[in-house]
């Protein structure tokens, strides 16, 4: 009877002085808020690691770059070697290898629609896109590779930047003064791990690439899928054995090439996924302890202001313990409230980053149990000490 | 019921002296009287009400409440006492704020052991002629109305005795009187209180005048 009637009291004085209760929130509101915000973040990047990393692999696959011959800083060796004739080489040699797709392209380029300038990422690929589909029109196909086709599929970034966002399908497009015309528009990607906004690219034929814009006979990579994880390191000495073979390199020669299969990749991406895991935790610790900091020094100062208060609740019959439970109540709801209220505010906040930096869903579990439990610890870190300083109060020093 | 057989209260400054607030006091206080205990700023009034309202224990000295040496008591049976039979008001009102004037009597009934307090409070407002404020918040109030709600306070739980110090202190000559009048009336009614105050005239309203100086017992007479 007598603990419900005084913790419905307590409540009821809490939600009367509202502008309290929000102040004593703000401890935990800002420390939850700031967890959640870097924690979703965290894994947001971590899944856009992910997805950038899946996108240039896609699965399991050997990725081969080209080189130039020549060592840093010495004399400026052959030329880059790498050819289709390379690829298809390659995937007619090594059984594992089960399909096949190139690269050739201009960081760089000038494009022009109208009197509207931009530039641009080009990338000639094959009708096998590396992966990435379009959300409008139509990718090119094989006919178009062959026939070394002026068709282009477009980023978002480039529809925005030329066209103002009006519909670009079938309408030309100059790519280094060569005329092009618009076929697709390339699913969204936003930016990748490097920061690179993959959405301001232009696709087109490999073929078109190498011969109508760059002039070249070489690509710059090449993928090879391999079904098999198993077999990616050996096929990777293979590729290595053959391309050394075919582009004439004796035994003293360094590669002209670079070759790196999913799996290396991989175990980069699980050394950057623990740090991420290992810093998670200390941002954790650290806005812990400036919540605390933060609620308990409210906390101290509501006791301090209160005093005369709690002299009365003495002097009418409160036990030490009844100041106490009645202080912790408080810091225990006004923390929870704060947790929730931090939770909000931090995944709105992780959400606009994640619009900003195109980082996808950030929404996180892992988000919402470290904020609950940071709450509840916040709460407790700061309500022990203040409630148990009202509750060592003297009554009548209290109402003097 | 009250008896104080040579109550001393020493305090120690924050600098280290001790204060002697109180020296061999001894006082009995009979069920039904109406006693002021008047005094100058410092004469130890303040202590003194702090002892007989069990908020501060005294250095030496025996305090007897209805023949019980409050001396053996702990903490919890103090609270308990001061719930029960003791009834505080207060020159600076303490009223809980935002809270209204029902809430606030009913304070101490939340911290009693009784099973249900329904109606008491407003019984109690009642009782100081407050039945239409019920609802009304301290800020909406005079300041004699707030010092009737705090008497309200001090009597919801049917205490023994009375404890008022300085209850007309922050209040204006009218309101004051209104204060004093509901005092004698709960005299007439049988309850026993004890007034503190530095102000004679006031103290002319009691049956009898304790004078306190320098912590000692200057003078104890009835009044004429």
């Amino acid at each position: 009877m007598r603990t419900a009637r005084l913790v419905r009291q307590s409540l009821r004085m809490m939600a009367r002085s509202k502008l309290r209760s929000g102040f004593m929130m703000l401890g935990s509101l800002v420390g939850v808020a700031a967890l959640t915000l870097v924690v979703s973040v965290g894994e947001g990047a971590n899944r856009k690691m992910l997805a950038t990393v899946d996108q240039i692999f896609g699965g399991s696959s050997i990725l081969v770059f080209a080189r130039g011959g020549g060592l840093m800083g010495g004399p400026r060796g052959e030329a880059v070697r790498l050819s289709l004739a390379d690829a298809e080489a390659l995937a007619r040699e090594l059984p594992a290898i089960t399909d096949w797709d190139a690269q050739q392209g201009l960081p760089n380029a000038p494009v022009r629609h109208a009197e509207a300038n931009a530039t641009a990422r080009v990338l000639g690929q094959t009708e096998r896109t590396w992966n990435r589909g379009v959300t409008r029109g139509e990718s090119f196909g094989a006919a178009a590779v062959a026939g070394s086709a002026r068709v282009a599929l477009v980023g978002e970034t480039v529809v925005r930047d030329l066209f103002g966002g009006a519909d670009p399908l079938g309408e030309e497009i100059l790519i280094s003064s060569v005329r092009f015309r618009v076929i697709g528009v390339l699913e969204r990607f936003g930016t990748d791990a490097h920061g690179m906004d993959r959405d301001d690219e232009i696709v087109v034929p490999i073929s078109t690439a190498m011969r109508r814009l760059m002039n070249a006979d070489t690509i710059q990579a090449a993928r090879l899928v391999v079904k098999d994880p198993a077999a990616l390191a050996a096929t990777a000495g293979e590729v290595t054995r053959i391309l050394r073979e075919r582009h004439g390199l004796t035994s003293g020669q360094p590669d002209d090439f670079v070759v790196r299969t999913s799996l290396q990749v991989q175990k980069i991406v699980v050394k950057v996924q623990r740090v991420l895991f290992l810093f998670l935790p200390l941002v954790a610790g650290v806005s812990l302890l400036a919540g605390s900091t933060v609620s308990a020094s409210l906390m101290l100062a509501a006791v301090n202001e209160r005093v005369g208060e709690i002299g009365l609740r003495r002097a009418v019959g409160a036990l030490p313990a009844d100041i106490q439970r009645q202080f912790l109540l408080e810091t225990a709801v006004t923390a929870l409230g704060g947790g929730l209220a931090g939770l909000l505010l931090g995944f709105v906040l992780a959400e606009m980053a994640a619009r900003r930096f195109t980082l996808g869903n950030v929404f996180s579990w892992q988000a919402i149990l470290l904020g609950l439990t940071a709450a509840a610890v916040t709460g407790l870190l700061a309500g022990v000490v203040p409630a148990r300083r009202a509750a060592r109060l003297q009554p009548a020093e209290a109402l003097r | 019921m009250i008896e104080l057989q040579g109550i001393g209260k020493t305090y120690t400054r924050p600098g280290g002296d001790a204060v002697r607030a109180l020296d061999a006091v001894s006082l009995r206080i009979g069920r039904g009287e109406f006693v002021a205990v008047v005094g100058a700023s410092g004469s130890g009034k303040s202590t003194l009400m702090n002892v007989l309202g069990l908020l501060d224990r005294p250095s030496d000295g025996r305090y007897l409440l209805d023949g019980q040496d409050v001396a053996d008591l702990g903490v919890a049976e103090l609270a308990r006492l001061r719930n029960r039979r003791i009834g505080f008001v207060f020159q600076a009102f303490h009223l809980l704020p935002k809270t209204s004037a029902l809430e606030n009597v009913e304070l101490p009934l939340l911290y009693s052991d009784r099973a249900s307090i329904k109606g008491l409070g407003r019984r109690a407002l009642e009782a100081v002629g407050l039945a239409d404020r019920i609802d009304h918040r301290p800020s909406e109030l005079s300041g004699g109305q707030q010092q009737r709600v705090a008497i309200a306070r001090a009597l919801v739980n049917e205490p023994d005795v009375l404890l008022a110090d300085e209850p007309t202190g922050n209040l204006d000559t009218r309101s004051a009187g209104e204060v004093m009048a509901l005092f004698e009336t709960l005299h007439e009614a049988g309850r026993t209180v004890v007034l503190i105050t530095h102000d004679p005239a006031l103290a002319a309203h009691c049956g009898r005048i304790v004078h306190l100086e320098d912590g000692r017992i200057a003078a104890a007479r009835e009044a004429s």
